[in-house]
């Protein structure tokens, strides 16, 4: 069934800010009585609201390659999650796989980031042919690097191979290296070093 | 911020209407179509102030119940004016629930969550799929606040610190990547 449309809807910056109680009281109350009233916008509501549970499903079950930062990366061992964390030096290289039991696997790419403006992650294979590239990835200027989480699943699919990612400090007057770091995967039945 | 008043709509008002004028129970079809109408906005709030779809299923429940009830009795004076009279119903019943919580959190303090069973089915695995899909396309830093922000519901305020900007620059990161994940889950043309 659709919802009859409503004349003054509430916005869906509204709405979101209302659902992460960033909303002061009073106009908390507002958008309380409006979409008690409001088929429309409790319509939108339960689809924000559905949107965000599945979302954090996501991040929850490491289900995407994501960017993230050091307060994620202790909150989910907090919460009971098992992480695996590889630390990358400058230019260095880890071997690394990921078990069974693991619910997350990231790799801390070492880095200093103080003054840059904008950082590009590329990835490319073991002969550096060039695969993807994350443009304008979060990144904290005072940390000691980028925590990249992938995802658990496409870890798990990999076979023993080699993955190159760079950091790139991206300026005004173009690019320039940061790091380079080889990550040298084997499967976990594969590894002969347990 | 100001919120667009509404009032309630004439269906939701002559239910309430034809519930007060009827004698207590008599007009089944008009109380079992109110609370069609309002239980699943009922939910919502439910959710957003508990935080948990079995405590927002009780909730619903809880505030038909004494709203009917409320409504038999001719509490309700200005029919215009039923989301207020429910607006408050469901503050009281949060504050009932969330005294409960407590009560139930000391008892599994005590003996365990294994009693219980598990929380919310999963999303089909076609939905999931389409969404994580889409996550992969948003650009990286909508996708990395969207995921930090849904892990755990956390405020624009609190994002920023960890992730060093501003609370305005993260709403606006916030606001442009679900409006891109909302059009690519829904398959809406870019």
């Amino acid at each position: 069934m659709i919802a009859p449309a409503c004349q003054s809807p509430l916005e869906w910056m509204t709405l979101l800010g209302y659902w992460l109680g960033e909303l002061d009281p009073e106009t908390e109350r507002g958008v309380e009585e409006h979409y008690l009233a409001c088929d429309h916008c409790s319509d939108r509501l339960s689809q924000l609201s559905t949107l965000a549970k599945q979302v954090g499903a996501v991040a929850r079950g490491s289900g995407v390659n994501m960017v993230i930062n050091d307060a994620l990366a202790r909150r989910l061992s907090d919460d009971g999650f098992r992480v695996r964390e590889y630390s990358v030096p400058v230019n260095g290289s880890v071997n690394c796989s990921v078990a069974p039991e693991d619910d997350f696997v990231m790799a801390r790419l070492q880095a200093t980031l103080a003054g840059l403006k904008r950082i590009d992650l590329i990835f490319a294979d073991a002969r550096g042919t060039f695969q993807t590239r994350l443009t304008d990835i979060p990144f904290i200027p005072d940390s000691d690097g980028v925590v990249f989480a992938a995802s658990i699943e496409t870890v798990r699919a990999l076979p023993e191979s080699t993955i190159q990612m760079r950091l790139l400090a991206v300026g005004k007057d173009g690019e320039r290296t940061i790091g380079e770091y080889t990550l040298n995967h084997t499967p976990y039945a594969a590894r002969t070093d347990d | 911020m100001s919120v667009p008043e509404i009032q309630t709509p004439a269906d939701d008002a002559s239910l309430a209407i034809r519930v007060g004028r009827a004698a207590p129970g008599t007009d089944r079809e008009a109380e079992a179509e109110l609370c069609r109408r309002l239980g699943p906005r009922v939910r919502l709030y439910g959710l957003r102030h508990l935080r948990d779809e079995a405590a927002a299923a009780d909730l619903m429940q809880q505030v038909l119940l004494i709203m009917i009830e409320r409504l038999r009795a001719g509490a309700l004076r200005t029919p215009e004016r039923l989301a207020s009279f429910v607006f408050g119903i469901c503050r009281m019943a949060v504050l009932d629930l969330k005294r409960g919580h407590a009560r139930r959190d000391r008892l599994l303090e005590t003996y365990g969550d294994a009693l219980l069973p598990p929380e919310a089915a999963h999303p089909d695995p076609e939905d999931r799929e389409r969404l994580v899909r889409c996550l992969e396309r948003l650009p990286e830093r909508e996708r990395t606040v969207l995921l930090l922000t849904f892990y755990d519901d956390m405020p624009a305020e609190v994002l920023a610190r960890e992730l060093s900007l501003t609370p305005a620059n993260i709403r606006v990161i916030r606001h442009r990547g679900l409006k891109r994940l909302r059009g690519c889950v829904n398959g809406e043309p870019k």
